[in-house]
């Protein structure tokens, strides 16, 4: 199989080796070269072709597009099981399909299709083990959110599911106990019936809730002040120290400026962060997408909605760089910063090269993964 | 609802369409907030006043011809409505004014099932306008009201034997009046947010160019469309017949439904031809202007050629088959004005607008 693959006029052997990661590179190529590609990692995110089409994409750190494979229809996250090195791009909601592919496109993509009653959000996470996936999903005429659980080694078949304590899940995170999911319950009414419409502003409530994947119990639940009711808690990511780091989505009126960015730490109260105003102005109400940088101790935002980024330090929760980018959204960790996707095709590097592709629109997330995985 | 609309050439656009230096960001929003979002405003508080006044005839003198002509003012109010609600941002989103306005789709029945326990309990304080604002923003508005016209036990309002239901129908309608007239004087406050929306800049908070001032107007039809068809449309009209559910319908019990979507399709209309927006396209590009009002009219006549409880417009597949053609040509719109007109103005509808990912 990997001499055809070798063979394509579509990515040359290098990248291919990289798309393929340091282990199947370790086997089939020299070991100096599996030395030089040790440092690469490839970068996982949902497209929309500008014909129309939808896929997900394999780029690499140059911003290189690797390897797509097609979608019924618009994708979300993806999520990426490093056991057995494959990835999974969920149906953005209330998409009803997943989608599990290898990076590198040697095996046949397979599609997980929602039961009857749910659909995906968009967002999924494996166990730690890679046997379980974990989505968000809508259990819609209950208006209840639910994480699906799907036996990765079993075709992911459904298995089970659990609630979210909360309306509209967004993403989940499992924390570093591998044990526990953080989960972000945006609060917002949705039914398949009404396609996206938002069926209660006026009474959403957003909330943090953490919950045992093995149990299914609710470990920790966290609310906003009710004066920010319909500020929806949505994205998160973690940085090194475990703090949760989540971003929000305001749906009150939009001359408001609450605050967008605040970080869950275990057994405490959410923090909310203040931001200067002129920042947090360019960041109209909208984040998008929230990725930590490990290595740097940075927190990186985006708001396709205010074509802005932001980069806080983890530690004192300060904003410490800008950046303006028309419709940016997608947004990974990478070297000294961070690499950002943008609607109108752009792939932003953390040196801050920009390689543009046009004919696609980058959807709102991107995922890093890194060589050794 | 956020708009998710990608600008493609911003700097372009910062001071004037890039079609046509003649053509300004400011002078196009102006013409929208002048030509259209004003007067339709200022129509839906006129509409409101008549509904509340055709209230309290009704309360005060309970008779066939009165309630025939509280239903007329309300069916008139709703047509407003229809037409200002596609101005979705600014004073409406204030204070839950949208949701206390029309709160729909309402799946759970919760107005329903509150204006149900308002009518047994006869609340004092629901008949009281100001106090019946503060309440459940489900039992406050047209939905609401539409129950207290044509639900269950309406017949009664035409008779003395029920003034509470009257009484509460007329709060209502007061509370609709007020809404109307607070986002009314917003719109027309040269200092509010009509001065934002037509004045960019780098120090206004909401539009910091042209660009972005523009994107928020060319969003309504985009968002608009959408919503019509996808929330609208689609909520009661099935991929075939057996999935219909007629009495998901907006508006089903009044037989508004139609109305309704023909109120909001030449609400499009009306805010496309006075915004000039088709000024701003090239020369070679102009046939989109005119095809867009083509088809925004054809939309407006289809909707309302079906007349009568929608359960049986559903029920007769020519009839049917209209509210299918409606659906086709607010897709097309969509194509039109999303993909092609946005290309020619250097702007990019790249993301839904009914978005919140």
């Amino acid at each position: 199989m990997g001499i055809d693959a070798l063979r394509t006029a579509l990515i040359d052997r290098r990248d291919f080796l990289r798309a393929a990661g340091a282990g199947f590179a370790a086997v089939m190529a020299p070991r100096a070269w599996a030395d030089t590609l040790a440092a690469d990692a490839v970068f996982a995110t949902a497209f929309v072709k500008r014909d129309g089409s939808f896929g997900a994409a394999v780029l690499s750190e140059a911003g290189r597009i690797l390897h797509t494979v097609g979608l019924p229809d618009r994708g979300h996250d993806v999520t990426f099981d490093p056991v057995s090195k494959r990835s999974v791009v969920f149906a953005r909601q209330p998409g009803t399909f997943a989608v599990v592919f290898d990076n590198a496109g040697r095996d046949e993509p397979l599609t997980i299709a929602s039961i009857a009653g749910r659909h995906f959000f968009g967002h999924g996470v494996f166990s730690p083990d890679g046997a379980l996936l974990y989505a968000t999903e809508n259990d819609f005429d209950n208006a209840a959110g639910v994480v699906g659980i799907y036996d990765a080694r079993s075709n992911f078949s459904r298995v089970g599911e659990f609630p979210t304590y909360g309306i509209g899940p967004h993403e989940l995170l499992l924390l570093g106990d591998g044990r526990t999911l953080a989960i972000a319950n945006g609060g917002i009414e949705t039914h398949p019936d009404y396609g996206r419409a938002e069926l209660n502003i006026a009474t959403m409530k957003p909330s943090y809730t953490l919950v045992d994947r093995i149990t299914g119990d609710l470990v920790e639940k966290h609310e906003l002040p009710p004066a920010l009711h319909q500020l929806s808690i949505r994205h998160m990511d973690r940085d090194r120290a475990g703090t949760v780091w989540f971003g929000c989505q305001y749906r009150g009126p939009p001359t408001d400026r609450p605050a967008l960015v605040g970080r869950a730490a275990r057994g405490k109260e959410l923090e909310l962060l203040e931001m200067p105003l002129d920042v947090l102005s360019a960041l109209r109400n909208y984040i998008g997408s929230v990725a930590a940088n490990a290595a740097t101790g940075t927190v990186a935002v985006t708001s396709p909605e205010g074509n802005s980024l932001a980069v806080l330090d983890a530690i004192s929760g300060r904003v410490v760089a800008t950046r303006s980018l028309v419709e940016v959204c997608g947004l990974a960790p990478d070297g000294a910063g961070f690499m950002a996707t943008t609607g109108a095709g752009e792939i932003v590097g953390s040196a801050g090269a920009v390689r543009s592709e046009p004919d696609y629109v980058w959807d709102n997330h991107m995922l890093r993964i890194p060589a050794s995985a | 609802m956020p708009k998710r609309l990608a600008l493609f050439l911003p700097l372009l656009l910062a001071a004037a369409l890039p079609a046509s230096a003649a053509v300004k960001a400011s002078d196009v929003i102006g013409r929208a907030i002048d030509g259209f979002v004003r007067p339709a405003y200022a129509s839906l508080d006129q509409h409101a006043a008549g509904l509340t006044r055709a209230m309290h005839q009704l309360c005060e003198t309970p008779s066939e011809p009165n309630l025939e002509a509280a239903r007329s003012a309300f069916s008139g109010t709703v047509e407003a409505w229809s037409v200002a609600e596609i101005i979705a941002f600014g004073p409406i989103k204030q204070n839950n004014r949208l949701e206390r306005m029309l709160y729909w789709p309402d799946r759970k029945s919760i107005g329903l099932r509150q204006v149900q326990s308002t009518l047994a309990a006869k609340d004092p304080s629901a008949t009281d306008p100001a106090q019946l604002a503060q309440k459940s923003v489900a039992m406050q508005g047209l939905g609401a009201l539409e129950y207290v016209l044509y639900g269950d036990g309406a017949e009664t309002l035409a008779r003395k034997d029920d003034p509470y239901r009257c009484a509460y129908g007329a709060a209502v309608a007061g509370n609709i009046e007020a809404i109307a007239g607070e986002v009314r004087d917003a719109w027309q406050n040269p200092d509010g947010f009509a001065s934002l929306w037509a004045n960019p800049g780098a120090k206004n908070p909401l539009y910091r160019d042209g660009t972005e001032a523009v994107a928020e107007l060319v969003g309504v039809f985009i968002n608009e469309l959408e919503m019509i068809r996808d929330v609208r449309l689609k909520g009661f009209l099935g991929a075939k017949p057996d999935a219909d559910k007629p009495k998901q319908a907006i508006y089903w019990r009044s037989q508004n439904t139609t109305a309704s979507l023909a109120g909001n399709l030449s609400g499009v209309d009306l805010l496309f031809q006075a915004s000039k927006l088709g000024d701003a396209l090239p020369a070679d590009a102009r046939w989109m202007a005119e095809s867009i009002h083509i088809q925004l009219t054809n939309g407006v006549a289809a909707a309302k050629s079906v007349s009568g409880p929608i359960d049986r417009a559903l029920a007769d597949p020519a009839l049917r088959d209209r509210l299918e053609h409606f659906a086709q040509i607010t897709s097309s719109l969509s194509t039109l004005i999303g993909t092609r007109m946005t290309a020619e103005f250097g702007l990019t509808a790249g993301f839904s607008s009914l978005d919140g990912d």
